[in-house]
């Protein structure tokens, strides 16, 4: 299948940008923090999946779309990465309930995964929808399948090694991942921040090697899981914009009494971050967030794909 | 031995449409810590069946890449902020690929023949290299004729790689060139090493061998028969290849006269190595036939060209008359000193008789012809003599397994050509006619680049190793020439040379077209060969293939000729009793000295010359009887002295 990826072409609604309050849990108020040299990198390996979705027919200008998602761990030994698990998988996503009875006997003859993308919907969304909207429905079921896959190598890590893991996202959408303290997620998107009011400030002013004040983060939806929070600022600003080296740290939440636990936590895992600084993830455009071993799985992801 | 049987594959084949696989190149890559490099042979192992047979692949690796994934150099200096110091900081490797690329060998089946498949690539055993090289063809059956010449190594496989005696030394092709740049110890010590191991290896039912080497320089050659030092490395490959690490059993020495003619002009003078040290002299019949190498083409024109026809058909050798120039007087022309009497003669009859010419000749052709001839054994001296006396090879009596080392590094331009000239035609005529006492004679000739160049005159030497070249193989007569300067050695004698071997090689040299085939990782390899490695081009290896070859067995020149000084030059006649001690020891000094006397110095010679060609039983009566007797000295009777006449009484001027 040829042609740009419906994910290349920004198919399916972005985000809305937004802030969030969150508690600050280390200080009074939201601050900087420089990470204290020296920076030594301590990640035993690096987790990310990747996915890419095609349209390969339109029946009646409904759309049926072949989607293939994959993740994979990539661990480090002697600074060399190497796979230690990845998981991939193919699928249509299909509305099935607009497709007529013969399309939907055609594609159970495909011997292929089907997904019904309007399975989960409520009765009210399966009516006869727009065809754009229907794509938005399939991308982001692509889109769980390909966090499932995720979460269950991170949940595999954890469950055998005890080592520092790079989560490339949120670690908060499996339970077992948000609480173990190996897990490291780091998000670079930053379309929703938590911080509000003076907090981003601090977080928009950070300088290269500050990480703001810890913050207990817990996302709305009731499928994920409260944990700790913080901003970090991999690269110099200047002439950039605000978000531009800006990551936001999450890891498990641990004994809230004792602040200088927290505190020690973040900059270990600050430190941890910022010596990752190098290699350059160049040419990808969001080299300035994303560390080597993150562009390395979707290097690999992309060469088995 | 190879410990890689069922061993895991170390590549992956990979084609792309910019660098897709063809069915003589293919691609593959390897873990960075793969055992691979440039040289290393590798087996392909197909995976979808052709003609219900998968497809095998061999091919040896000419060009290798390596690349990150780093999309710009500059991307680097960001992000180590332009100090390299801090790069080793980096917590991580940038993926890193090592990318081969190999030219095929073999393919199996070789019909059809199709573009190498993908497939796992594997380190080749020694089985497989066998196969890879067609080697299987001629090692294995009732009649093998493989000649080990060197053990290929990668990865932990010695595999003792064979040429094909059969195309080596005739007849199907044969001679070997080797080149490389000097001061490295490779091109004499690799001639030395194959012409060991094809002294051991040399099939049986191809009858014997013999080798006739040519030391144009230095001490190279002079100590083929005593034993030199090797380490272990060296001892692994010997037995890798079934060869004794031990010198010559069999070599004989020949070397020309300095100029006072009894003194060997040879590094190898030491009085405790003369017993295989034979002198080598010729006479007039033996260079009159070759008078073309020596002669000037613009003095030796038709006419001179049809005088010297006629001294060497009715005059050398020929009891010759001329009733009518020179009277009654017969001449029996056998030395230079002969030739200059009849020459004398005949133009002082010329001048009596005020003649212009003399039977067609015309006088000034006479006197030409008279003094180019006359000034051979003055240029040559030491080699030609004006006695006439001749010391050469045993044509007719050469011995399996024998070197003759012929030592012409002290000599002048044209007393080398001369020697190789006549040796080698020598050799040819008696290979033609099969009498030569063996079937197979490698001849060696070193500074290829120096007698038989791709340009400049076209000297008979030239001529000779071309003829040589081109035609030797049908007669068992084959050329192991060694150049510096493979380029600048004629395109004839290179391409006839069915075998060729590549030592370490200069720069330049590989810039010049003769090498545009080969990869610039060959290349490469070639520019930075360590001592004791080659690359090896044989009729049966479709690519060139790199081989080790142990050090020779042999003292080397340099440390030959400090452990055996050359002899000072001595007085004639301790020159003559170290020649008649090597026949009977017990002679000494005072005997010789008494034999001598007071005899002329060429009178001693010849009869030393005599000894040494005749090899008599009883030296000291044959010495002897060579030397005109000598008078004994007697007193002489006074005459009577006849008493003065006296003068008249009245001689008028008496006083």
């Amino acid at each position: 299948m040829d042609g740009a990826t419906l994910e290349a072409i920004r198919v399916g609604s972005p985000e809305a940008a937004r802030l969030s309050a969150a508690a600050v849990v280390e200080d009074a108020t939201a601050a900087a923090h420089r990470v204290e040299a020296p920076w030594r990198p301590a990640f035993a390996a690096f987790l990310d999946g990747t996915q890419a979705s095609r349209v390969i027919r339109y029946e009646s200008g409904v759309p049926i779309v072949h989607g293939t998602v994959g993740a994979v761990i990539r661990q480090r030994q002697d600074r060399r990465l190497t796979t230690w698990a990845h998981e991939t998988g193919t699928a249509l996503y299909v509305p099935r309930r607009h497709l007529s009875r013969p399309t939907n006997l055609a594609v159970d003859r495909l011997g292929m995964t089907v997904v019904d993308i309007t399975a989960t919907l409520p009765e009210a969304e399966i009516a006869p929808q727009h065809p754009a909207a229907l794509l938005d429905v399939a991308v982001h079921a692509v889109e769980r399948d390909r966090e499932r896959l995720e979460q269950r190598l991170a949940e595999q890590w954890c469950s055998e090694r005890h080592d520092p893991l790079f989560v490339d996202g949120s670690i908060s959408g499996s339970p077992r991942v948000a609480s173990a303290a190996c897990a490291v997620g780091v998000v670079k998107s930053h379309r929703l921040l938590y911080a509000d009011g003076a907090a981003l400030r601090v977080v928009v002013d950070l300088a290269q090697g500050q990480r703001s004040s810890v913050l207990r983060v817990a996302p709305p939806s009731s499928r994920r899981t409260p944990v700790w929070s913080w901003y970090l600022r991999l690269r110099e600003t200047t002439g950039h914009d605000p978000m531009w080296g800006l990551v936001r740290v999450e890891v498990a939440l641990t004994d809230v009494s004792d602040p200088a636990t927290v505190s020690r936590r973040a900059d270990t895992v600050s430190a941890w971050i910022l010596a990752e600084a190098t290699p350059l993830s160049l040419p990808d455009a969001r080299w300035h967030t994303m560390v080597y071993g993150i562009r390395d799985c979707e290097e690999f992801l992309h060469a088995i794909r | 031995m190879s410990f890689i049987a069922e061993s895991p594959p170390l590549g992956r084949v990979v084609a792309t449409e910019r660098r897709p696989n063809t069915p003589h190149e293919f691609h593959f890559w390897t873990a960075l810590d793969s055992p691979v490099g440039i040289g290393t042979i590798v087996r392909v192992e197909g995976t979808v069946p052709v003609n219900g047979q998968i497809p095998q692949v061999y091919g040896v690796v000419v060009e290798g890449l390596s690349y990150t994934d780093l999309e710009s150099p500059l991307h680097d200096v960001l992000g180590h902020d332009g100090s390299p110091s801090t790069a080793s900081l980096a917590a991580t490797e940038r993926a890193e690929i090592r990318l081969y690329s190999a030219a095929v060998l073999r393919q199996l089946p070789e019909e059809p023949l199709q573009p190498v498949p993908m497939g796992h690539v594997f380190l080749a055993t020694t089985e497989d290299i066998a196969v890879a090289l067609r080697m299987d063809a001629y090692l294995n059956g009732e009649t093998p004729t493989g000649i080990p010449i060197g053990v290929y190594r990668a990865g932990g496989t010695d595999a003792p790689i064979y040429v094909d005696a059969d195309f080596l030394l005739g007849p199907e092709a044969a001679h070997l060139n080797i080149t490389g740049v000097s001061g490295l110890a490779t091109k004499t010590s690799a001639i030395e090493w194959i012409m060991s191991s094809i002294f051991t290896h040399f099939p049986k039912h191809k009858g014997s061998v013999a080798a006739v080497c040519f030391n144009v320089k230095g001490p190279d050659l002079c100590f083929l028969d005593q034993p030199g030092e090797i380490d272990a490395a060296d001892l692994a490959l010997y037995q890798a290849c079934g060869v004794t690490p031990e010198p010559f059993a069999s070599v004989q020495y020949f070397a020309p006269f300095k100029f006072d003619g009894f003194s060997l002009n040879t590094l190898r003078s030491n009085e405790s190595l003369l017993d295989n040290v034979s002198p080598l002299t010729w006479g007039l019949k033996e260079v009159l036939q070759y008078a073309e190498v020596l002669l000037n083409k613009d003095d030796v024109d038709a006419k001179a060209d049809a005088l010297i026809d006629f001294i060497r058909e009715r005059v050398v050798d020929r009891e010759f008359s001329d009733p009518d120039l020179l009277g009654n007087r017969h001449y029996t022309v056998r030395s230079f000193a002969d030739l200059e009497a009849w020459f004398k003669d005949i133009l002082g009859g010329i001048e009596r008789s005020n003649r212009e010419s003399w039977r067609t000749h015309h006088v000034a052709t006479i006197r030409k012809v008279r003094n180019r001839l006359s000034n051979i054994s003055t240029r040559c001296a030491g080699l030609v003599t004006d006695g006439g006396d001749v010391s050469d090879l045993p044509f007719g009596a050469f011995r399996d397994r024998t070197v003759y080392v012929v030592d012409v590094a002290a000599l002048e331009e044209d007393a080398q050509d001369l020697i190789f000239a006549r040796i080698v035609t020598r050799l040819r005529e008696h290979l033609e006619k099969r009498d030569l006492g063996v079937n197979h004679v490698i001849v060696f000739v070193d500074e290829l680049n120096k007698y038989a160049p791709g340009d400049g005159p076209d000297t008979y030497v030239r001529k000779m190793l071309l003829d040589l070249a081109e035609r030797g193989r049908y007669l068992g007569l084959v050329l192991f020439g060694a150049q510096q300067f493979r380029s600048q050695v004629h395109r004839r004698v290179v391409g006839n040379s069915g075998t060729a071997l590549y030592g370490r090689m200069d720069g330049d040299e590989l810039a010049t077209p003769g090498y545009a085939v080969l990869s610039p990782a060959v290349k490469t390899k070639l520019a930075t060969l360590a001592k004791g490695q080659l690359m090896i081009r044989h009729p049966h290896f479709t690519q060139p293939i790199f081989v080790r070859f142990p050090r020779p067995a042999i003292l080397r020149g340099r440390d030959g000729a400090e452990r055996f000084p050359q002899a000072n030059d001595v007085p004639l006649d301790v020159a003559v009793l170290r020649t008649l001690r090597g026949f009977e020891p017990a002679i000494t000094l005072a005997w010789v000295q008494d034999a001598i006397g007071i005899r002329e110095d060429d009178e001693v010679i010849r009869a030393r010359n005599a000894v040494v060609r005749e090899r008599p039983a009883d030296v000291r009566k044959f010495f002897l009887a060579q030397l005109r007797p000598i008078v004994t000295a007697r007193s002489a009777d006074r005459p009577a002295a006849i008493p003065i006449r006296s003068g008249p009484a009245d001689d008028p001027y008496g006083f």
